[in-house]
């Protein structure tokens, strides 16, 4: 028979807790490096992964903005139209159906994604990865953040993600959540993605957080996305194709 | 937190109230690790036990504040990160900016919570460091000084502090409790480096042989590389994955080449250009060739400097016997002639090329490029050519002895800066070039024609030229680009140029003491100056960007002719200038669903070729006269482009078609006048004029889509294309109509992970039409049929084999020829790290290779056969430092 408890105990520390403003927008900026996604694609030969890091390295890099619009309870995550290379301006490229809408009050996720240059409305309750949590701090965007790690079995990643602890939202970017405080910064694979938040504008929302009207998509749960999501990478490994083109990375 | 005591996953998570105190309720009765953090706090860990009761009262928990040093310099300042463990701290000592050349020691005096005394003595938190490590491993020796006193501080990414148990304990295992501080450097991934490289040599049948090798060395910021070959089995140049491993990150070029402004179809008056310094394996498939080649190159790149440079040496002999027939028509009657001939051909080059890069800052950008290459050239050439009439009676033969030789000297050089303001969008380039040229070559003639009718005449020519080119171009652009609102911009650029060129190409007679062959000689003075100026106006907006402009190009051509420098004009100074408005539309719309769209208008003037405007004729070949046309107006066309893309991700498969429509307002083409002279036989003069009209079409459609996902996939793509040009024969009009037709069908097959079967079928159609004489239509067909297979027969052992069969026909001359190629090979890997491969090769098992090409125009069809290398056997051993792939791919990722 399981057992619970109820653990209790009184943290001493100085100064006080400063009440927290956490309703706003954060705008994050995410570099993308092609070479270093190759890099961690294993089916992949060796020979072929380093031959792309040495022909591409560098070069491979782009930026783009994403924003995310934060409540104490709700946050809506998707592209920002606002373009992060300066070569990019004056060029349109068309934006991804990704929109990643969650309340925490509820704990409910409202996802729109694509998989398979289809949209899907991926409609569950939320539940969070196991994070690791591990014993660094840095500081991202003026605010103060402790390290956790998850490794994402499904698309092969290794994250490692940067949390606020001083804006208590278990809120972050992309579809990443479920940690003691706002995600700021994450890596993905070895920089192959970088998020980091560069800007944070703590205001009152208006009707930021609701989704654009015409969102045509089919309804599924977390569990078939999953299970889409899987027989995209069975397929792409067996094709021996990277598995960034086609869905997000 | 509640942590797992095992793995630290996050199980549970709360916060405390103002005075501290926190509870988790409903948890599991089981051990876990309490983590508590607080801004300003270094974060603290605590086991705790499973709980006897249902309560489990933790107490009261202090946590430590961190130093307001570490939290300020550290964290804040420096934006490094700080790792608890346990009792150490340790940051990331990079991000602690140090002035260019100090030491490790200059950069630990900064660092805070370490003191660094005058003799370089170390402590860490008032205690002495003992030891220091550089990556965990001792440096020179136990002198804690010689790693931070000799190091440069550049290297370092980290600096960890910890305690080490003392050597006596070490030695006895027994913790005497006496630990020592130590301090581990470690070093920046950029000083870690790499090294690669390979090494082939092979020796066959037929006295074939061929070597190449290659090494690169590398860290994060540098990259450099050697690589040579020499061969006589037709590898004239590096393959696409010598020159990636070659060139490295600099492999794919910018499109950086500062002539602004939409296409370059108007625009650039290249002489030699950028032409790349490396050669790639262009062989054609004709002849014999001994190739030796090699070349260095090294990059660098730390993001906002970037300089790479390479040198590159080639030649290459080319030994060729080939045989040609080609029939010509008139308006009433027809001629052939069948040439045999054999040439050697020797070229070398010398390039050297470099390009810098410098980010002056966020938005200001340089860019400076320049290469350069000396080419040396000697060639020898026989030809015999048959000349038959209508009546299928023979009527000469000309024997031709060619000798050339020909240096030259090229250099380019660019700079381009580019601005960007304040106000986002709105951008400022400027640009500007200089290009020289300039060849020697001289070249010795001589040809006997021999006639086959009553009262046999033998003619005989001896020429000796010289052809000294001189040329120069300056140019310069400007780009403006403002953002008119969040979708709409406008730009404007100009361009000009200004390129000078002189020829001076003099023809003597050896027979006659080498005096000066007048109408055959010419000093040319060519200038051309060119001018444009456009706008264009961009609507950019969800995936749509669209642009609508148009350009006013002057263009002026200033010549003068003389039989030699300092000699008087032959005719006054032509001077002709061109005005043109040249509209431009381009079209990109991204749909929602994969799907890409592109369409594109533009207005082409095309300037006339510099060798098309020389006023005396080329008569290296006495039967094929080539004559100039200083009277040539630049050659102007509509141009239109449309495009579509699309992919599903879903069936993995994607499709796409395009399509170019080409209508000539003013074509410059090659006119005929055919005739009999006594002394020659049937001569040939062509001679470049303008006609109106003529126009071309390409359609093509590729698709690639899987039959059985991943392990049965089929590509097929499609080529229409219909042409018709006018060209004058003899001053009568003839409308050549060229019809084009070619389809691909492929297979490929992967059954498993060690077997790649492919099979693809090639049909190529070419029907030409003359109205001159309809009933010499021709239909050319080039057809091939084409299997291959890789499989991995063992773990180490692969076998690959390739045939293909192709048929060549015409049925007018009754012309058919199958040839049959077969290459097959075996290899294997060897050693425990697959460094070693030995390989067993069969080229063309049948020994039936030859060239054939077969193509038409305007009023002639030729067919050329030529001998090349045919069967021969090669067993070659490569050595790999990094390994062979043990396995065969189904895709090759550059």
């Amino acid at each position: 028979m399981k057992q619970h408890i109820i653990l209790i105990a009184l943290l001493l520390a100085a100064g006080s807790v400063r009440a927290q403003e956490t309703e706003g927008v954060v705008r994050y900026l995410v570099t993308h490096n092609w070479a270093k996604k190759m890099a961690a694609v294993d089916y992949i030969s060796k020979q072929q992964r380093e031959r792309v890091a040495y022909m591409w390295g560098n070069r491979s890099e782009w930026k783009m903005f994403t924003t995310l619009y934060l409540t104490p309870t709700e946050t809506k995550y998707e592209d920002s139209e606002e373009k992060a290379e300066p070569d990019d301006e004056g060029y349109s490229w068309r934006k991804d159906v990704y929109h990643i809408k969650r309340n925490f009050a509820a704990n409910t996720m409202y996802d729109v994604v694509q998989v398979f240059g289809k949209t899907y409305i991926v409609e569950d309750t939320l539940r969070a990865p196991d994070w690791k949590i591990l014993n660094d701090l840095k500081e991202v965007a003026g605010h103060i953040c402790m390290k956790a790690s998850w490794e994402d079995t499904l698309k092969q990643q290794k994250i490692i993600a940067w949390f606020a602890m001083d804006i208590p939202v278990s809120a972050g970017p992309e579809r990443f959540f479920g940690l003691p405080g706002l995600i700021l910064e994450v890596d993905v694979n070895d920089g192959g993605m970088l998020i980091s938040a560069d800007k944070i504008d703590l205001k009152k929302l208006g009707a930021e957080l609701d989704l654009p009207k015409k969102i045509k998509g089919k309804k599924i749960n977390e569990a078939e996305y999953i299970e889409l999501l899987q027989k995209f990478m069975d397929q792409r490994r067996e094709a021996e194709e990277p598995p960034f083109w086609g869905i997000r990375y | 937190m509640l942590l797992n005591p095992l793995d630290s996953t996050l199980i549970n998570f709360t916060r405390g109230d103002n005075n501290g105190a926190f509870a988790f309720k409903n948890v599991k009765n089981v051990p876990y690790l309490l983590k508590v953090s607080y801004v300003g706090y270094l974060p603290l860990q605590q086991h705790l036990q499973a709980s006897p009761t249902e309560l489990n009262d933790v107490g009261i928990i202090k946590i430590k504040p961190i130093t307001t040093e570490l939290l300020e310099v550290v964290v804040k300042a420096a934006k490094a990160t700080l790792s608890i463990r346990g009792d150490t701290i340790e940051y990331d000592a990079s991000s602690f900016k140090v002035p260019p050349g100090s030491t490790v020691e200059d950069m630990l005096r900064r660092l805070p919570g370490i003191d660094v005394d005058a003799d370089g003595n170390i402590k860490a938190q008032g205690k002495d460091v003992k030891r220091v490590y550089v990556d965990g491993k001792t440096f020179f020796g136990d002198d804690p000084k010689a790693a931070t006193k000799n190091l440069g501080a550049e290297t370092i990414s980290k600096v960890q502090v910890y305690n080490e148990a003392s050597e006596q304990s070490k030695l006895t295992g027994v913790d005497d409790g006496k630990e020592q501080k130590a301090m581990n450097l470690e070093l920046k991934e950029e000083y870690k480096r790499g090294a690669f490289g390979k090494i082939t040599g092979a020796v066959g049948t037929e006295e074939r042989w061929a070597s190449r090798g290659n090494y690169n060395r590398f860290n994060t910021k540098e990259q450099f590389s050697v690589i040579a070959y020499a061969n006589n089995i037709n590898q004239t140049g590096v393959n696409w994955e010598d020159y990636g491993e070659f060139k490295g990150q600099n492999t794919f070029g910018d499109y950086d080449n500062g002539d602004f402004g939409f296409g370059n179809g108007g625009g650039g008056y290249y002489i030699g250009g950028d032409g790349d310094d490396v050669p790639f394996n262009n062989f054609d498939g004709r002849g014999f060739t001994e190739n030796y080649g090699g070349g260095a190159n090294y990059n660098f790149d730390n993001k906002k400097t970037k300089f790479s440079s390479s040198y590159f040496y080639n030649q290459t002999e080319l030994t060729l016997d080939q045989s040609a027939f080609r029939q010509t028509f008139l308006q009433d009657s027809t001629f052939s002639n069948t040439d045999t001939s054999s040439r050697v051909d020797f070229r070398s080059n010398h390039s050297i090329a470099a390009r810098f890069e410098q980010e002056l800052d966020s938005n200001n950008i340089l860019i400076v490029k320049a290469n350069t290459r000396f080419s040396h050239n000697d060639a020898r050439y026989n030809q015999s050519q048959y000349f038959t009439g209508s009546n299928d009676l023979p009527s000469n033969s000309l024997d031709i002895d060619n000798d050339n030789v020909l240096d030259s000297w090229r250099l380019s050089g660019s700079g381009i800066f580019r601005h960007r303001f304040k106000k986002k969008g709105r951008s400022f380039a400027l640009s500007a070039g200089y290009n020289s040229n300039k060849s020697d070559g001289s070249e010795n003639l001589f040809s006997i024609n021999r006639f086959f009718r009553a009262g046999t005449v033998t003619e005989q020519i001896r020429q000796l030229n010289t052809n000294d080119n001189i040329g120069q171009q300056i140019k310069s652009s400007m780009l403006f680009t403002e953002p008119l609102s969040k979708k709409w911009y406008w730009e404007t650029f100009y361009n000009f140029a200004r390129a000078g060129n002189q020829v001076n190409r003099q023809v003597v007679d050896p027979e006659l003491n080498n005096e000066r062959i007048d109408n055959l000689s010419i000093f040319y003075d060519n200038t051309v100056l060119y001018n444009r100026l456009g706008s264009s106006i961009r609507y950019s907006y969800e995936g749509l960007n669209a642009t609508v402009g148009a350009a006013a190009q002057h263009l002026q051509l200033d010549g003068a002719y003389s039989t030699d420098r300092n000699t008087p004009l032959l005719t006054d100074p032509i001077r002709r200038s061109f005005l043109n408005y040249t509209p431009n539309v381009d079209i990109n719309y991204e749909f929602p669903s994969n799907l890409w769209l592109s369409a594109e208008y533009s207005y082409e003037i095309n300037e006339p070729q510099l060798n098309d405007l020389q006023p005396v004729p080329n008569v290296n070949n006495p039967a094929f006269r080539i004559e100039g046309n200083p009277n040539l107006t630049p050659q102007r066309s509509h141009s239109l482009g449309l495009n579509l893309n699309y992919w599903n991700p879903a069936s993995l498969s994607s499709v796409g078609i395009g399509s170019n429509l080409n209508l000539f307002d003013n074509q410059i083409i090659y006119n005929q006048t055919i005739e009999v002279i006594d002394s020659i036989g049937i001569r040939t003069i062509t001679r470049p004029d303008n006609v109106s009209g003529g126009n071309r079409f390409n359609l093509y459609l590729w698709s690639n889509f899987p039959i059985v996902k991943t392990k049965l996939t089929m590509n097929v793509n499609g080529n229409i294309n219909v042409g018709q040009s006018p060209s004058f024969v003899n001053g009568i009009e003839n409308e050549t109509f060229n019809k084009g037709f070619n389809i691909r069908a492929g297979l490929n097959a992967t059954p498993n992970q060690k077997l790649i079967i492919g099979l693809s079928g090639n049909l190529r159609f070419n029907d030409i039409s003359y109205s001159i004489q309809e009933e010499q239509n021709q239909q050319i067909q080039n057809h091939s049929v084409d299997a291959s297979v890789k499989w991995q027969f063992l773990s180490k052992s692969f076998f690959e084999s390739n045939f293909n069969y192709a048929v060549y026909r015409n049925d007018r001359f009754d012309f058919n020829q199958d040839i049959p190629t077969w290459n097959a090979s075996v290899r294997r890997i060897v050693g425990k790290q697959n460094r070693l491969e030995i390989r067993l090769a069969a080229f063309d098992i049948f020994n039936r290779r030859v060239s054939i090409t077969q193509n038409g125009t305007q009023n002639y069809v030729v067919r050329n056969i030529a001998g090349t290398l045919a069967r021969y056997f090669m067993l070659s051993a490569s050595y790999n430092m990094r390994g062979y792939e043990n396995k065969i791919n189904k895709n090759q990722w550059w």
